[in-house]
Protein backbone atom coordinates (compact mmCIF):
# COMPACT_ATOMS: atom_id res chain seq x y z
CA UNK A 1 0.00 0.00 0.00
CA UNK A 2 1.26 3.45 -0.83
CA UNK A 3 1.10 6.23 1.75
CA UNK A 4 -1.69 7.80 -0.31
CA UNK A 5 -3.74 4.62 -0.07
CA UNK A 6 -3.21 4.52 3.67
CA UNK A 7 -4.76 7.93 4.07
CA UNK A 8 -7.63 7.22 1.70
CA UNK A 9 -10.34 7.42 4.31
CA UNK A 10 -8.91 10.43 6.10
CA UNK A 11 -11.19 13.41 5.94
CA UNK A 12 -9.19 16.26 4.46
CA UNK A 13 -10.50 19.81 3.90
CA UNK A 14 -11.71 18.79 0.43
CA UNK A 15 -13.60 15.81 1.80
CA UNK A 16 -15.19 17.93 4.48
CA UNK A 17 -16.23 20.52 1.90
CA UNK A 18 -17.77 17.78 -0.25
CA UNK A 19 -19.86 16.50 2.66
CA UNK A 20 -21.01 19.97 3.69
CA UNK A 21 -21.83 20.77 0.06
CA UNK A 22 -23.91 17.62 -0.26
CA UNK A 23 -25.79 18.44 2.94
CA UNK A 24 -26.46 21.96 1.63
CA UNK A 25 -27.84 20.64 -1.67
CA UNK A 26 -29.96 18.15 0.25
CA UNK A 27 -31.35 20.94 2.44
CA UNK A 28 -32.18 23.15 -0.57
CA UNK A 29 -33.86 20.33 -2.49
CA UNK A 30 -35.76 19.39 0.65
CA UNK A 31 -37.05 22.92 1.10
CA UNK A 32 -38.08 23.06 -2.59
CA UNK A 33 -40.38 20.14 -1.76
CA UNK A 34 -39.13 17.98 -4.64
CA UNK A 35 -40.43 14.74 -3.18
CA UNK A 36 -42.03 13.30 -0.09
CA UNK A 37 -38.95 11.10 0.23
CA UNK A 38 -36.57 14.05 0.33
CA UNK A 39 -37.28 16.02 3.50
CA UNK A 40 -34.86 18.86 4.40
CA UNK A 41 -31.82 17.48 6.14
CA UNK A 42 -32.39 19.80 9.09
CA UNK A 43 -35.67 18.01 9.81
CA UNK A 44 -33.83 14.68 9.62
CA UNK A 45 -31.47 15.90 12.31
CA UNK A 46 -34.42 17.03 14.45
CA UNK A 47 -35.98 13.56 14.08
CA UNK A 48 -32.61 12.01 14.88
CA UNK A 49 -32.39 14.00 18.09
CA UNK A 50 -35.91 12.87 18.95
CA UNK A 51 -35.01 9.21 18.44
CA UNK A 52 -31.97 9.66 20.63
CA UNK A 53 -33.98 11.38 23.40
CA UNK A 54 -36.79 8.86 23.57
CA UNK A 55 -34.29 5.98 23.66
CA UNK A 56 -35.48 4.31 20.44
CA UNK A 57 -32.11 4.56 18.79
CA UNK A 58 -30.22 3.18 21.79
CA UNK A 59 -32.58 0.29 22.24
CA UNK A 60 -32.47 -0.70 18.58
CA UNK A 61 -28.79 0.15 18.32
CA UNK A 62 -27.80 -1.97 21.31
CA UNK A 63 -29.38 -5.06 19.81
CA UNK A 64 -27.79 -4.35 16.43
CA UNK A 65 -24.33 -3.66 17.84
CA UNK A 66 -24.38 -6.81 19.97
CA UNK A 67 -25.04 -8.91 16.88
CA UNK A 68 -22.49 -6.92 14.89
CA UNK A 69 -19.71 -7.39 17.43
CA UNK A 70 -20.39 -11.11 17.92
CA UNK A 71 -20.65 -11.86 14.21
CA UNK A 72 -17.65 -9.75 13.28
CA UNK A 73 -15.35 -11.16 15.96
CA UNK A 74 -16.29 -14.66 14.90
CA UNK A 75 -15.64 -13.77 11.26
CA UNK A 76 -12.33 -12.12 12.15
CA UNK A 77 -11.01 -15.08 14.15
CA UNK A 78 -12.21 -17.77 11.74
CA UNK A 79 -11.48 -15.71 8.62
CA UNK A 80 -7.89 -15.01 9.60
CA UNK A 81 -7.46 -18.61 10.80
CA UNK A 82 -8.85 -20.17 7.63
CA UNK A 83 -6.92 -17.69 5.45
CA UNK A 84 -3.63 -18.50 7.19
CA UNK A 85 -4.26 -22.24 6.96
CA UNK A 86 -5.12 -21.93 3.27
CA UNK A 87 -2.05 -19.82 2.68
CA UNK A 88 0.36 -22.25 4.31
CA UNK A 89 -1.14 -25.66 3.54
CA UNK A 90 -1.83 -26.55 -0.07
CA UNK A 91 -4.24 -29.28 1.02
CA UNK A 92 -6.44 -26.82 2.87
CA UNK A 93 -6.25 -24.45 -0.08
CA UNK A 94 -7.35 -27.10 -2.57
CA UNK A 95 -10.17 -28.16 -0.26
CA UNK A 96 -11.60 -24.72 0.40
CA UNK A 97 -10.65 -22.54 -2.58
CA UNK A 98 -13.68 -23.47 -4.69
CA UNK A 99 -16.10 -23.03 -1.83
CA UNK A 100 -14.70 -19.70 -0.74
CA UNK A 101 -14.70 -18.31 -4.26
CA UNK A 102 -18.21 -19.55 -4.99
CA UNK A 103 -19.66 -18.21 -1.74
CA UNK A 104 -17.73 -14.96 -2.01
CA UNK A 105 -19.28 -14.10 -5.36
CA UNK A 106 -22.72 -15.49 -4.50
CA UNK A 107 -25.39 -12.96 -3.54
CA UNK A 108 -25.54 -13.79 0.15
CA UNK A 109 -29.08 -12.45 0.49
CA UNK A 110 -30.10 -15.50 -1.54
CA UNK A 111 -29.10 -17.59 1.46
CA UNK A 112 -31.80 -15.97 3.59
CA UNK A 113 -34.23 -18.93 3.38
CA UNK A 114 -31.43 -21.31 4.29
CA UNK A 115 -30.47 -19.18 7.27
CA UNK A 116 -34.08 -19.04 8.44
CA UNK A 117 -34.22 -22.82 8.25
CA UNK A 118 -30.95 -23.11 10.18
CA UNK A 119 -31.33 -20.45 12.84
CA UNK A 120 -35.01 -19.62 12.84
CA UNK A 121 -35.79 -15.92 13.08
CA UNK A 122 -34.15 -15.36 16.43
CA UNK A 123 -31.43 -12.79 17.08
CA UNK A 124 -28.73 -15.34 16.32
CA UNK A 125 -29.62 -15.22 12.66
CA UNK A 126 -28.31 -11.64 12.56
CA UNK A 127 -25.02 -12.84 14.02
CA UNK A 128 -24.99 -15.43 11.23
CA UNK A 129 -25.58 -12.87 8.46
CA UNK A 130 -22.94 -10.55 9.90
CA UNK A 131 -20.52 -13.48 9.97
CA UNK A 132 -21.30 -14.56 6.41
CA UNK A 133 -20.93 -11.07 4.99
CA UNK A 134 -17.60 -10.43 6.73
CA UNK A 135 -15.93 -13.86 6.71
CA UNK A 136 -15.02 -14.26 3.05
CA UNK A 137 -13.33 -10.95 2.45
CA UNK A 138 -11.25 -11.46 5.62
CA UNK A 139 -10.29 -15.02 4.69
CA UNK A 140 -9.45 -14.16 1.08
CA UNK A 141 -7.36 -11.12 2.03
CA UNK A 142 -5.44 -13.14 4.62
CA UNK A 143 -4.83 -15.86 2.04
CA UNK A 144 -3.62 -13.27 -0.48
CA UNK A 145 -1.32 -11.78 2.14
CA UNK A 146 0.30 -15.10 3.01
CA UNK A 147 0.64 -16.07 -0.66
CA UNK A 148 2.13 -12.69 -1.44
CA UNK A 149 5.10 -13.21 0.87
CA UNK A 150 8.32 -12.38 -0.99
CA UNK A 151 10.11 -15.55 -2.04
CA UNK A 152 13.48 -14.02 -1.26
CA UNK A 153 12.39 -13.34 2.34
CA UNK A 154 11.49 -17.01 2.73
CA UNK A 155 14.85 -17.98 1.23
CA UNK A 156 16.60 -15.55 3.55
CA UNK A 157 14.90 -17.13 6.56
CA UNK A 158 15.77 -20.63 5.38
CA UNK A 159 19.37 -19.58 4.73
CA UNK A 160 19.61 -18.62 8.41
CA UNK A 161 18.28 -22.04 9.36
CA UNK A 162 14.60 -21.28 9.98
CA UNK A 163 12.24 -24.28 10.01
CA UNK A 164 8.62 -24.17 8.88
CA UNK A 165 7.22 -22.97 12.22
CA UNK A 166 9.79 -20.18 12.51
CA UNK A 167 9.25 -19.14 8.90
CA UNK A 168 5.53 -18.94 9.54
CA UNK A 169 5.89 -16.85 12.66
CA UNK A 170 8.78 -14.61 11.59
CA UNK A 171 8.23 -14.23 7.84
CA UNK A 172 4.78 -15.25 6.59
CA UNK A 173 2.77 -13.77 9.45
CA UNK A 174 4.29 -10.27 9.57
CA UNK A 175 4.42 -10.24 5.79
CA UNK A 176 0.68 -10.95 5.58
CA UNK A 177 -0.25 -8.47 8.30
CA UNK A 178 -1.03 -5.46 6.05
CA UNK A 179 -3.31 -7.59 3.86
CA UNK A 180 -4.94 -9.13 6.95
CA UNK A 181 -5.65 -5.68 8.36
CA UNK A 182 -7.06 -4.54 5.02
CA UNK A 183 -9.32 -7.59 5.05
CA UNK A 184 -10.47 -6.78 8.56
CA UNK A 185 -11.25 -3.21 7.53
CA UNK A 186 -13.20 -4.26 4.43
CA UNK A 187 -14.78 -6.98 6.55
CA UNK A 188 -16.19 -4.63 9.14
CA UNK A 189 -18.02 -2.64 6.47
CA UNK A 190 -19.39 -5.90 5.07
CA UNK A 191 -20.40 -6.84 8.61
CA UNK A 192 -22.57 -3.73 8.93
CA UNK A 193 -24.23 -4.64 5.62
CA UNK A 194 -24.82 -8.15 6.93
CA UNK A 195 -26.33 -6.73 10.10
CA UNK A 196 -28.85 -4.60 8.22
CA UNK A 197 -29.72 -7.39 5.76
CA UNK A 198 -30.26 -9.84 8.61
CA UNK A 199 -32.39 -7.43 10.57
CA UNK A 200 -34.46 -6.25 7.62
CA UNK A 201 -34.98 -9.47 5.70
CA UNK A 202 -35.15 -12.07 8.44
CA UNK A 203 -35.38 -11.22 12.02
CA UNK A 204 -36.95 -7.75 12.21
CA UNK A 205 -34.96 -6.52 15.18
CA UNK A 206 -32.64 -3.62 15.87
CA UNK A 207 -31.93 -0.78 13.46
CA UNK A 208 -33.04 -2.87 10.45
CA UNK A 209 -36.46 -3.34 11.99
CA UNK A 210 -36.70 0.44 12.52
CA UNK A 211 -35.86 1.05 8.86
CA UNK A 212 -38.64 -1.30 7.71
CA UNK A 213 -41.10 0.12 10.19
CA UNK A 214 -40.46 3.79 9.39
CA UNK A 215 -40.38 2.99 5.67
CA UNK A 216 -43.77 1.27 5.80
CA UNK A 217 -45.37 4.09 7.75
CA UNK A 218 -43.82 6.90 5.68
CA UNK A 219 -42.02 8.43 8.66
CA UNK A 220 -39.40 9.61 6.22
CA UNK A 221 -37.36 11.87 8.51
CA UNK A 222 -37.05 9.07 11.10
CA UNK A 223 -36.20 6.65 8.29
CA UNK A 224 -33.29 8.85 7.20
CA UNK A 225 -32.18 9.31 10.79
CA UNK A 226 -31.85 5.55 11.22
CA UNK A 227 -30.11 5.14 7.85
CA UNK A 228 -27.63 7.85 8.85
CA UNK A 229 -27.10 6.05 12.17
CA UNK A 230 -26.23 2.85 10.31
CA UNK A 231 -23.84 4.83 8.13
CA UNK A 232 -22.24 6.32 11.22
CA UNK A 233 -21.81 2.85 12.75
CA UNK A 234 -20.08 1.69 9.57
CA UNK A 235 -17.76 4.69 9.51
CA UNK A 236 -16.85 4.44 13.20
CA UNK A 237 -16.18 0.70 12.97
CA UNK A 238 -14.04 1.18 9.89
CA UNK A 239 -12.06 3.96 11.59
CA UNK A 240 -11.52 1.80 14.68
CA UNK A 241 -10.10 -1.03 12.59
CA UNK A 242 -7.98 1.44 10.68
CA UNK A 243 -6.57 2.80 13.93
CA UNK A 244 -5.54 -0.76 14.86
CA UNK A 245 -4.07 -1.14 11.38
CA UNK A 246 -1.93 1.96 11.82
CA UNK A 247 -0.75 0.88 15.24
CA UNK A 248 0.25 -2.56 13.93
CA UNK A 249 1.55 -1.69 10.46
CA UNK A 250 3.90 1.12 11.33
CA UNK A 251 6.45 0.50 8.61
CA UNK A 252 4.33 1.60 5.65
CA UNK B 1 22.09 -23.60 19.92
CA UNK B 2 24.56 -22.69 22.65
CA UNK B 3 27.52 -23.73 20.53
CA UNK B 4 26.27 -21.65 17.62
CA UNK B 5 25.70 -18.64 19.83
CA UNK B 6 29.21 -18.90 21.19
CA UNK B 7 30.80 -19.21 17.75
CA UNK B 8 28.87 -16.19 16.50
CA UNK B 9 30.37 -14.05 19.21
CA UNK B 10 33.93 -15.35 18.90
CA UNK B 11 36.75 -13.83 16.85
CA UNK B 12 36.56 -14.41 13.08
CA UNK B 13 36.95 -18.16 12.54
CA UNK B 14 39.48 -19.33 9.97
CA UNK B 15 37.98 -19.30 6.47
CA UNK B 16 37.02 -22.61 4.89
CA UNK B 17 37.13 -23.81 1.32
CA UNK B 18 34.22 -24.99 -0.80
CA UNK B 19 34.27 -28.15 -2.87
CA UNK B 20 31.92 -28.57 -5.82
CA UNK B 21 32.29 -32.03 -7.33
CA UNK B 22 30.36 -33.39 -10.29
CA UNK B 23 27.25 -31.36 -9.53
CA UNK B 24 24.19 -31.82 -11.71
CA UNK B 25 20.89 -30.02 -11.38
CA UNK B 26 17.88 -30.08 -13.66
CA UNK B 27 14.58 -28.22 -13.49
CA UNK B 28 12.27 -30.53 -15.38
CA UNK B 29 13.79 -30.89 -18.84
CA UNK B 30 16.12 -27.92 -18.38
CA UNK B 31 19.69 -28.84 -17.46
CA UNK B 32 20.63 -25.94 -15.21
CA UNK B 33 23.96 -27.37 -14.10
CA UNK B 34 25.92 -30.18 -15.75
CA UNK B 35 29.00 -31.74 -14.17
CA UNK B 36 30.20 -28.68 -12.29
CA UNK B 37 33.61 -29.05 -10.63
CA UNK B 38 35.05 -26.07 -8.80
CA UNK B 39 37.29 -25.85 -5.77
CA UNK B 40 37.07 -22.58 -3.91
CA UNK B 41 40.11 -22.03 -1.69
CA UNK B 42 39.74 -20.90 1.89
CA UNK B 43 39.72 -17.11 1.97
CA UNK B 44 39.42 -16.81 -1.79
CA UNK B 45 37.27 -14.23 -3.57
CA UNK B 46 35.66 -16.08 -6.46
CA UNK B 47 33.31 -14.64 -9.07
CA UNK B 48 30.76 -16.61 -11.09
CA UNK B 49 29.88 -14.98 -14.38
CA UNK B 50 28.05 -16.04 -17.51
CA UNK B 51 25.12 -15.20 -19.77
CA UNK B 52 21.66 -15.38 -18.21
CA UNK B 53 20.49 -18.95 -18.00
CA UNK B 54 23.95 -20.31 -17.22
CA UNK B 55 22.87 -21.40 -13.76
CA UNK B 56 25.17 -19.15 -11.75
CA UNK B 57 22.49 -18.23 -9.22
CA UNK B 58 21.34 -21.86 -9.06
CA UNK B 59 24.91 -22.87 -8.24
CA UNK B 60 25.21 -20.20 -5.54
CA UNK B 61 21.93 -21.25 -3.94
CA UNK B 62 23.01 -24.87 -4.08
CA UNK B 63 26.14 -23.96 -2.11
CA UNK B 64 23.88 -22.13 0.35
CA UNK B 65 21.83 -25.32 0.71
CA UNK B 66 18.71 -23.56 -0.56
CA UNK B 67 18.40 -25.62 -3.74
CA UNK B 68 18.95 -29.40 -3.52
CA UNK B 69 21.24 -30.80 -6.23
CA UNK B 70 20.40 -33.91 -8.26
CA UNK B 71 23.82 -35.55 -8.04
CA UNK B 72 27.40 -34.78 -7.12
CA UNK B 73 28.63 -33.28 -3.90
CA UNK B 74 29.10 -29.85 -2.40
CA UNK B 75 31.20 -29.39 0.71
CA UNK B 76 31.68 -26.28 2.80
CA UNK B 77 34.72 -26.91 4.97
CA UNK B 78 34.15 -30.40 6.37
CA UNK B 79 30.38 -30.30 5.99
CA UNK B 80 28.62 -31.93 3.05
CA UNK B 81 25.84 -29.54 2.08
CA UNK B 82 22.37 -31.00 2.46
CA UNK B 83 20.70 -27.81 3.61
CA UNK B 84 21.54 -24.35 4.94
CA UNK B 85 24.45 -24.34 7.39
CA UNK B 86 25.89 -21.93 9.93
CA UNK B 87 29.16 -21.29 7.99
CA UNK B 88 27.39 -19.55 5.13
CA UNK B 89 25.63 -16.22 4.88
CA UNK B 90 23.76 -15.14 1.77
CA UNK B 91 23.48 -11.61 0.40
CA UNK B 92 20.50 -11.36 -1.93
CA UNK B 93 20.09 -9.45 -5.16
CA UNK B 94 16.85 -7.81 -3.98
CA UNK B 95 18.28 -7.30 -0.45
CA UNK B 96 15.54 -9.49 1.12
CA UNK B 97 15.05 -7.10 4.01
CA UNK B 98 11.97 -7.49 6.17
CA UNK B 99 9.98 -4.29 5.57
CA UNK B 100 8.28 -4.55 8.95
CA UNK B 101 11.54 -4.59 10.90
CA UNK B 102 13.96 -1.77 11.62
CA UNK B 103 17.53 -1.91 10.36
CA UNK B 104 18.60 -3.07 13.82
CA UNK B 105 16.08 -5.91 13.87
CA UNK B 106 16.86 -6.94 10.31
CA UNK B 107 20.53 -7.24 11.16
CA UNK B 108 19.71 -9.14 14.36
CA UNK B 109 17.59 -11.66 12.46
CA UNK B 110 20.22 -14.32 11.86
CA UNK B 111 21.39 -14.05 15.46
CA UNK B 112 17.81 -14.33 16.68
CA UNK B 113 17.28 -17.54 14.71
CA UNK B 114 20.47 -18.93 16.19
CA UNK B 115 19.31 -18.31 19.73
CA UNK B 116 21.73 -15.51 20.66
CA UNK B 117 20.44 -13.69 23.78
CA UNK B 118 18.85 -10.27 23.22
CA UNK B 119 21.58 -8.10 24.71
CA UNK B 120 24.43 -9.76 22.86
CA UNK B 121 22.31 -9.79 19.71
CA UNK B 122 21.80 -6.04 19.90
CA UNK B 123 25.49 -5.35 20.45
CA UNK B 124 26.68 -7.68 17.69
CA UNK B 125 24.17 -6.20 15.26
CA UNK B 126 25.21 -2.66 16.16
CA UNK B 127 28.85 -3.53 15.46
CA UNK B 128 27.91 -5.08 12.11
CA UNK B 129 25.89 -1.99 11.17
CA UNK B 130 28.87 0.21 12.01
CA UNK B 131 31.14 -2.09 10.01
CA UNK B 132 29.18 -1.50 6.80
CA UNK B 133 29.17 2.25 7.38
CA UNK B 134 25.61 2.78 8.64
CA UNK B 135 26.38 3.13 12.33
CA UNK B 136 24.96 5.75 14.62
CA UNK B 137 21.88 7.01 12.83
CA UNK B 138 20.16 4.29 10.84
CA UNK B 139 19.48 1.58 13.43
CA UNK B 140 15.87 2.60 13.95
CA UNK B 141 15.06 3.37 10.31
CA UNK B 142 12.84 1.05 8.30
CA UNK B 143 14.24 -0.35 5.03
CA UNK B 144 11.74 1.67 2.97
CA UNK B 145 13.36 4.85 4.31
CA UNK B 146 16.77 3.88 2.91
CA UNK B 147 18.24 4.09 -0.59
CA UNK B 148 19.01 0.88 -2.50
CA UNK B 149 22.70 1.09 -1.69
CA UNK B 150 22.02 1.55 1.99
CA UNK B 151 19.51 -1.30 1.98
CA UNK B 152 22.14 -3.62 0.56
CA UNK B 153 24.56 -2.44 3.23
CA UNK B 154 21.96 -3.62 5.74
CA UNK B 155 21.81 -6.93 3.85
CA UNK B 156 25.58 -7.23 4.13
CA UNK B 157 25.54 -6.29 7.82
CA UNK B 158 22.95 -8.99 8.46
CA UNK B 159 25.12 -11.52 6.65
CA UNK B 160 28.23 -10.47 8.59
CA UNK B 161 26.48 -10.33 11.98
CA UNK B 162 26.47 -14.13 12.31
CA UNK B 163 30.22 -14.12 11.63
CA UNK B 164 30.14 -16.59 8.75
CA UNK B 165 33.19 -18.20 7.18
CA UNK B 166 31.63 -18.05 3.74
CA UNK B 167 29.83 -15.12 2.15
CA UNK B 168 27.59 -16.03 -0.79
CA UNK B 169 26.58 -12.96 -2.78
CA UNK B 170 23.93 -13.14 -5.50
CA UNK B 171 24.37 -10.11 -7.79
CA UNK B 172 24.47 -7.87 -4.73
CA UNK B 173 25.19 -4.66 -6.67
CA UNK B 174 22.90 -5.30 -9.64
CA UNK B 175 20.20 -2.86 -8.58
CA UNK B 176 22.49 -0.16 -7.21
CA UNK B 177 23.59 2.88 -9.21
CA UNK B 178 27.13 3.05 -10.56
CA UNK B 179 28.69 5.62 -8.19
CA UNK B 180 27.22 3.98 -5.10
CA UNK B 181 28.30 0.61 -6.41
CA UNK B 182 31.97 1.62 -6.75
CA UNK B 183 32.14 2.95 -3.21
CA UNK B 184 30.37 -0.16 -1.95
CA UNK B 185 32.75 -2.45 -3.86
CA UNK B 186 35.74 -0.79 -2.21
CA UNK B 187 34.11 -1.10 1.21
CA UNK B 188 33.45 -4.76 0.51
CA UNK B 189 37.12 -5.35 -0.42
CA UNK B 190 38.23 -3.56 2.74
CA UNK B 191 35.91 -5.73 4.88
CA UNK B 192 37.05 -8.84 3.07
CA UNK B 193 40.73 -8.16 3.66
CA UNK B 194 40.04 -7.39 7.33
CA UNK B 195 37.93 -10.49 7.95
CA UNK B 196 39.35 -12.99 5.42
CA UNK B 197 36.15 -14.74 4.50
CA UNK B 198 35.67 -17.01 1.54
CA UNK B 199 33.47 -15.11 -0.91
CA UNK B 200 31.52 -16.45 -3.87
CA UNK B 201 30.04 -13.62 -5.91
CA UNK B 202 27.55 -14.03 -8.73
CA UNK B 203 27.70 -11.10 -11.10
CA UNK B 204 26.97 -10.14 -14.69
CA UNK B 205 29.45 -7.26 -14.64
CA UNK B 206 32.85 -8.08 -16.13
CA UNK B 207 34.50 -5.06 -14.49
CA UNK B 208 33.09 -6.07 -11.14
CA UNK B 209 34.29 -9.67 -11.50
CA UNK B 210 37.82 -8.59 -12.41
CA UNK B 211 38.01 -5.76 -9.88
CA UNK B 212 36.91 -7.83 -6.90
CA UNK B 213 37.98 -11.41 -7.35
CA UNK B 214 41.00 -13.70 -7.32
CA UNK B 215 39.51 -15.98 -9.93
CA UNK B 216 36.59 -15.72 -12.32
CA UNK B 217 34.62 -18.82 -13.28
CA UNK B 218 32.85 -18.42 -16.62
CA UNK B 219 29.75 -20.58 -16.95
CA UNK B 220 28.17 -21.37 -20.32
CA UNK B 221 24.39 -21.46 -20.68
CA UNK B 222 21.94 -24.28 -21.47
CA UNK B 223 23.26 -26.53 -20.14
CA UNK B 224 25.20 -24.70 -17.43
CA UNK B 225 28.82 -25.88 -17.52
CA UNK B 226 32.13 -24.49 -16.38
CA UNK B 227 33.44 -22.94 -19.59
CA UNK B 228 36.69 -21.47 -18.35
CA UNK B 229 38.42 -20.33 -15.17
CA UNK B 230 40.45 -17.13 -15.31
CA UNK B 231 43.03 -16.04 -12.76
CA UNK B 232 43.05 -12.37 -11.82
CA UNK B 233 46.65 -11.62 -10.81
CA UNK B 234 46.04 -7.92 -10.16
CA UNK B 235 47.87 -6.82 -7.00
CA UNK B 236 45.99 -6.18 -3.78
CA UNK B 237 44.87 -4.09 -2.03
CA UNK B 238 42.96 -2.84 -5.05
CA UNK B 239 40.50 -0.64 -3.17
CA UNK B 240 42.94 2.13 -2.27
CA UNK B 241 44.65 2.49 -5.63
CA UNK B 242 43.50 3.17 -9.16
CA UNK B 243 43.46 -0.37 -10.44
CA UNK B 244 40.63 0.41 -12.83
CA UNK B 245 42.89 2.89 -14.66
CA UNK B 246 45.68 0.38 -15.30
CA UNK B 247 46.37 -1.32 -18.61
CA UNK B 248 46.39 -4.71 -16.85
CA UNK B 249 42.85 -4.16 -15.64
CA UNK B 250 41.63 -3.14 -19.09
CA UNK B 251 43.38 -6.14 -20.65
CA UNK B 252 41.80 -8.55 -18.15
CA UNK B 253 38.31 -7.15 -18.66
CA UNK B 254 38.79 -7.40 -22.39
CA UNK B 255 40.08 -10.95 -22.03
CA UNK B 256 36.96 -11.86 -20.10
CA UNK B 257 34.81 -10.21 -22.75
CA UNK B 258 36.54 -12.22 -25.49
CA UNK B 259 35.54 -15.37 -23.61
CA UNK B 260 31.98 -14.22 -22.88
CA UNK B 261 31.15 -12.86 -26.34
CA UNK B 262 31.55 -16.33 -27.85
CA UNK B 263 28.94 -17.60 -25.38
CA UNK B 264 26.25 -15.08 -26.35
Amino acid sequence: MTPAAKRDSDLGPTGLAAILGLLAVWEILGRLDVSLFLPPVSEVFVAWWGLIRDGTLFQAGASSLAALVKGYLLAAVLGVGVGLAMGRFAVVRYLLDGWINALMSAPLSALVPVLIALFGIRDTVVVATVFLFAFFVIAVNTLTGVRGTERSLVEMGRAFGAGEATLFRRIYLPSALPAVMLGLRLGVVQAVKGMVVGEMLISLVGLGERIISYGNTFLVTELYAVILSVLLVAIICSQLVQACERALVRWK
Amino acid sequence: MAALAASAAAAPPAPVGIGIEGVHKSFGAVHALVDINIGVRAGEFLALIGPSGCGKTTLLKSIAGLIPIDSGRITVGERVVTGPGPECSVVFQDFALMPWATVQHNVEFGLLLRGVPAKERAETARRAIAKVGLGGSFEYAYPSQLSGGMQQRVGLARALAVNPQVLLMDEPFASIDEQTRRVFQDDLLRLWSAERKTVVLVTHSMEEAIYLSDRVVVLSPRPGRVHQVLDVPLPRPRESGDVRATADFARMVDGLWQVLRKLQ
